[in-house]
């Protein structure tokens, strides 16, 4: 049994984590409905925020699990479990501002998958971690996902694009963008289902190593499913404007039709493949959506260096939260693996390191305003695209 | 490098996603797409037969629209992650030491 200071900690450390999660993925849902001008940033966000606290309550009979087969569940659940779910939530959210402030779109899941093995490599050792399984069931379906959702989109916006021809590029851009806010919305609908639910998995890990609730009749406490969801609705709701400017304008300049494709494909890949048992990273979808959507528009252009970023990114999500994981773990050690102190300690550090990245940030913040497209012109559209404005007005 | 694949690799599932990704991403950006077509052809239709013509397209690309989102709406509430399992005596009952992780 842990202390009573430290389960407390990891409730904060847990609903800190969900409310970073949602603004690091609001990005996902709703980039492409902000960049194509379909909703004002504000009303796009509000509207996810919304999406994604009703999502956390369904389907939540059981939790979603943290690490599922990867880590050996006694670790967790262990002795020390509370320390090490503390050690790896600071790593998950640490990992996660720090992306965050490089403007770059990286999976939180990843994040705390890695903070998850990071902590339990140091605090135990590596044999506990299932490597195989990690590698079928993170790695591979990361590596692929991306692939799957950019093809989907391609075909999808080339189809689109050929439509468009007999509709004219008035009716189209109109007509798509109500498509858009439809798929926008399912995306975060499924965000809210399959991320709040991680955290009430860890909290309710967290309660059963506390001896607070039973692992033989395990329920998700109601205060947990609220807290959780009203932290990843809040942390939807308070924008993430920065990435979402990375997802919405620096990949390539998304227009309705791609925007709508982008979302339909990535919404179509992520329900399917949680259908199927076969989970993918949302951000990695999307962020495959958004870059065949640019593909599959003929003579749209891709920034391949911010693909490059985000593919650097992706490839050290894991690493980064794993080291920072277990640097936090390490750290808490020093005072004793079970001691309130170390606890304290890291809390502080956490907290301290996410003011500095705040504070950082606000030297080249990106406000709603700046990403607000809801009154630029066909015209403009097209010319921000690169078509000719002669063939743009046409 | 086959057998390393096929070990890591779930086959099963995969195709079954790529086939319902095409169905519902691509496959609905199309029928979206003849929607439209249908609605303009009503709308700029100078007799009545043409003008239900593009009602009747556009209502049954509608129709397959709403299909595919209560589908989806569908899977997320049936998802496996979401059907209760039997009690078991130890935290595996969250960290179970095998299975697929829930991203």
């Amino acid at each position: 049994m842990g202390s009573e200071l430290v389960l407390i900690l990891v409730v904060i450390a847990g609903f800190s984590f969900d409310f970073t999660n949602g603004f690091h993925d609001t990005a996902n849902a709703m980039a492409t409905s902000i960049a194509t001008g379909a909703l004002k940033p504000k009303v796009a966000v509000i509207l996810s925020a919304c999406l994604n606290f009703a999502g956390a309550f369904i389907s939540i009979s059981v939790a979603a699990t943290i690490a599922k087969g990867i880590v050996n569940p006694d670790v967790l659940a262990g002795g020390s479990g509370l320390q090490l779910v503390l050690a790896a939530l600071i790593g998950a959210m640490t990992w996660n501002l720090i992306t965050w402030y490089f403007t770059i779109p990286s999976s939180s899941s990843h994040a705390l998958i890695g903070g998850v093995i990071g902590a339990t490599i140091v605090a135990t050792a590596s044999h506990e971690v299932n490597w195989h399984n990690l590698i079928q069931t993170v790695i591979i379906p990361a590596v692929l996902s991306p692939f799957i959702a950019g093809g989907v989109a391609a075909l999808g916006t080339y189809m689109a694009y050929r439509l468009i021809r007999r509709l004219g590029q008035r009716e189209a851009r109109t007509g798509y963008r109500y498509g858009q806010i439809c798929s926008a919305s399912l995306v975060s609908l499924a965000h809210g289902t399959n991320d709040a639910q991680k955290t009430m998995g860890v909290i309710s890990l967290a309660l059963i190593a506390h001896g607070d609730i039973s692992a033989a009749h395990f329920s998700v406490p109601l205060w947990v499913k609220l807290g959780c969801a009203l932290s990843i609705a809040l942390g939807t709701a308070s924008g993430g404007w920065r990435i979402i400017n990375t997802m919405g304008n620096r990949i390539t300049n998304v227009e309705s039709p791609q925007g709508f494709a982008a979302e339909s494909s990535s919404a179509a890949v992520i329900l399917a493949s949680s259908y199927y048992g076969y989970p993918l990273s949302t951000t990695q979808v999307v962020s495959g959506g958004v870059l065949g959507a640019g593909l599959g528009k003929v003579g749209s252009r891709v920034h391949w260096n911010v693909i490059g970023q985000m593919l650097s990114a992706w490839v050290l999500t894991m690493p980064g939260a794993g080291v920072l994981g277990g640097l936090a773990w390490a750290i808490a050690d020093l005072f004793g693996a079970h001691s309130n102190a170390g606890a304290i300690v890291i809390v502080a550090l956490a907290a301290a390191g996410a003011f500095g990245l705040w504070t950082l940030a606000q030297r080249n913040n990106i406000t709603p305003e700046d990403l607000d497209r809801t009154s630029v012109t066909p015209v403009e559209e097209a010319v921000m695209s690169g078509v000719p404005p002669a063939v743009a007005a046409a | 490098m086959a057998i390393l694949a096929s070990e890591f690799i779930n086959w099963t599932a995969l195709w079954k996603i790529v086939v319902a990704a095409l169905l519902g991403g691509a496959g609905v950006v199309i029928v979206f797409g003849f929607l439209l077509v249908g609605v303009k052809i009503a709308n700029n239709a100078k007799d009545g037969g043409r003008e239900w013509a593009g009602y009747a397209l556009a209502g049954v690309c509608g129709a397959f629209c709403v299909a595919v989102v209560v589908v989806g709406i569908y899977a997320m509430v049936n998802k496996p992650s979401s059907k209760k399992p039997a009690p078991k005596k130890t935290a595996a009952a969250l960290i179970a030491p095998s299975g697929r992780s829930s991203l």
